[in-house]
């Protein structure tokens, strides 16, 4: 019972943890935490599901597709909602990804409606292996594992080692300074959103597969990857995948022994944390100096 | 400045005149020698857009009965408004219809809290209310001479499954997964209070926030209590991470859930095909059935309304409309709100393609049988039991 506790937590948790890199991608570039991240991730799974149903392509091709797709609409999202702010302040941006989410589900719920609908994934939440005895994983954890585990190495070796890692550093840190060194900023953001949008659209298809697909089914999950973030560390992107797994680990014990206060536990854990270490469990506590 | 001053002037005018009460139908009695007015709020944009076919079903049956020429000459004008399941659109929408276009009476309408917003003035305005599409104890319990109950409670629903599964599937271990709200903790109370009748307690009872996404640890508690049967009242996405997280963990229990489950087809696609099996109460005859009145409904709908699927929630809207018809008719051509009522009262075990209905001017409770299906391959309706009583309900 206690292995399938923590392999059930950690799953759960490594999802959350994924779809916080994506929140916290754009964070470390801008400042801005991107309300419409669920909404863009729920509206790419759509995009997955209309292909797979409308078009009867291979899951492959159209998860390919999906990915092109999700980039463009953070791109496009960046370009058309966020660029033509006049003298944006952090605050107005984060009103304006508000709009984005509402206009959003708004869209989904126009084009597909609101009547919840099974997303078929490859990877099935019913097909369990054993690798070791005793340690049951469906290939949808497995999944989760690997994709997790696989973004986290690239995301690492892109911000440390290619240029366009670094310039978004750059840019997090100062943008004039980034500016004058050459960097163009506008380009970093657009880039930032699209990466953003592909790993949160991910993630995204790996809850749809869980649970059902609807217009509202990433705002739960898009609030627990928030906690997740803010819990390890909205900077750091290991401290947020080490946040969403923390979260899943102690919402499934928690809710294990006291169900009725699994939806709380978590949060009230996180405010604990929050109060000791305010910049989270691993990102460095600076202050911006003016 | 003095054009500014006049442009201003007029502009103001021109609100106040904009913001005057509109002559329309107010404070008509919602009915001519024409028509009748007759409304239903439901959500037909937003989350809860899947039940606003409520709303549309009960279109279905008003449009057949104007093309039989009406109730005693009077054709039925039926208005549907979305509130979208926001109980501030609702109160809006409804003062909106009852103030401007004069509304005889209201049918269905979705949301306990949608309706909970409205109960009041609507009792205030006289405007009668018959079958909310939601089961709630506080609109019928006092009785409030304006509203007509025809949902099973879910008290009454739980109690009869709950009798089912011990008296026909020999169940001893019994576990109760909940949404917890009232809707959730009336069928924890049926339940429960069955079971005292045969001395037996839950093994486990869990509640869930209606937005949870993950129900593992729920889930393995369920698992290692050793139930052998798990009643699930909460709503279609929960149930649908419920049973695919029992098929990861390896659990395998007899489900049984509400009516508000029942829609076979959707729950069978939603999950997967992991909802065959289940068993639920139902508050209508299932809508594959070849009873005659849902193969007349089905052929109606082919006509009148071929985009819509014609789904068990379709059906409820024509279900709670069908006895407002029968009363009006019995009324004869003197229509008034009080001979309405009067006719209401006087409801005696009508049968339409739901329960038997008795509405008498002490319990405007209608019904507290439901029949009991199960899902069947591709989401066909098996059914296991015909309509059944509560025998246990105390407020008969």
């Amino acid at each position: 019972m206690i292995e399938q506790l923590i392999t059930e937590g950690l799953a759960i948790g490594a999802c959350y943890g994924l779809f916080g890199v994506a929140v916290a991608i754009i964070y470390k570039t801008s400042d801005v935490i991107n309300f419409g991240q669920g909404e863009m991730g729920m509206i790419s799974t759509f995009v997955t599901y209309h292909i797979l149903a409308q078009y009867g392509l291979p899951f492959w091709l159209a998860f390919v597709l999906t990915m092109l797709f999700a980039v463009l609409l953070g791109m496009f999202i960046e370009f058309f909602f966020m660029r033509p702010a006049k003298d944006p302040t952090v605050l107005g941006l984060i009103i304006i990804t508000l709009g984005a989410e509402m206009l959003l589900m708004g869209l989904a719920g126009w084009k597909w409606g609101a009547e919840q609908k099974d997303f078929t994934f490859p990877l099935s939440v019913q097909k369990v292996h054993e690798p070791i005895p005793g340690l049951i994983l469906n290939e949808w954890s497995i999944g989760v594992f690997a994709l997790t585990a696989l973004i986290m190495v690239l995301l690492f070796l892109f911000f440390r080692y290619s240029n366009l890692g670094i310039a978004m550093r750059a840019t997090q840190q100062n943008q004039n300074a980034a500016r004058i060194m050459g960097i163009k900023v506008e380009r970093v953001f657009s880039f930032t959103w699209g990466l953003s949008s592909l790993i949160g659209a991910v993630a995204a298809m790996f809850f749809a597969a869980r649970s059902v697909l609807d217009p509202n089914f990433m705002m739960e999950p898009f609030m627990r990857a928030f906690a997740a973030a803010v819990l390890g560390g909205l900077t750091s992107i290991p401290g947020v995948v080490v946040g969403g797994l923390l979260l899943g680990l102690i919402e499934n014990f928690f809710g294990y022994l006291w169900p009725v206060w699994k939806p709380i536990v978590a949060f009230v854990v996180i405010i604990i944390i929050l109060t000791i270490r305010p910049s989270g469990l691993f990102a460095r506590h600076y202050v911006k100096k003016v | 400045m003095k054009g500014t001053r006049s442009t201003v002037f007029w502009l103001m005018a021109l609100c106040v005149a904009l913001l005057l009460p509109v002559q329309g139908h107010a404070g008509a009695p919602g009915f001519d020698k024409k028509e009748i007015r007759i409304a239903q709020w439901g959500p037909q944009t937003g989350p809860a857009a899947p039940w606003g076919s409520v709303a549309r079903g009960s279109d279905l049956i008003f449009k057949m009965v104007n093309e039989e020429g009406g109730i005693h000459g009077r054709k039925i004008k039926y208005f549907i408004r979305d509130d979208q399941y926001n109980p501030a659109q609702t109160k809006a929408v409804v003062k909106e219809l009852v103030e401007r276009r004069g509304i005889f009476a209201f049918v269905g309408g979705v949301g306990a809290a949608c309706g909970m917003a409205v109960k009041d003035y609507l009792a205030e305005n006289k405007v009668v209310w018959v079958g909310p599409s939601t089961a709630i104890n506080e609109y019928v319990f006092p009785v409030s001479p304006y509203l007509f109950g025809i949902y099973p409670l879910y008290d009454d629903e739980a109690s009869v499954l709950a009798k089912y599964v011990v008296e026909n599937l020999k169940a001893q271990k019994i576990g109760f997964f909940y949404q917890n709200d009232s809707y959730g903790k009336s069928g924890l109370e049926g339940c429960k209070k069955r079971l005292a009748t045969y001395n037996m307690s839950l093994v486990e009872e869990i509640s869930v926030e209606p937005g949870e996404k993950d129900l593992s640890s729920q889930m393995l508690r369920l698992k290692n209590s050793g139930a052998e049967v798990v009643f699930l009242w909460v709503n279609p996405t929960s149930a649908t991470i419920a049973l695919k997280t029992c098929a990861t963990i390896g659990f395998k229990p007899q489900w049984v859930s509400s009516n508000t489950l029942s829609d076979f087809p959707l729950m069978n696609t939603i999950t997967g095909g992991l909802w065959e099996g289940v068993i639920t109460g139902g508050f209508g005859v299932p809508p594959d059935s070849d009873h005659p009145l849902i193969v007349k409904y089905r052929e109606a709908a082919k006509k009148y309304a071929p985009e819509e699927r014609c789904g068990t929630f379709y059906l409820a809207g024509v279900l709670f409309a069908e006895p407002l018809i029968d009363a009006l008719q019995r009324v004869g051509p003197d229509l008034s709100t009080e001979a309405f009522l009067d006719a209401l009262n006087t409801t005696k075990d009508y049968q339409g393609i739901g329960p038997k209905i008795t509405w008498t001017p002490e319990v405007h409770q209608g019904t507290d049988s439901i029949q009991i299906q199960q899902c069947g391959p591709k989401g066909s309706y098996i059914l296991l039991q015909d309509w059944v009583q509560n025998d246990l309900a105390t407020w008969k």
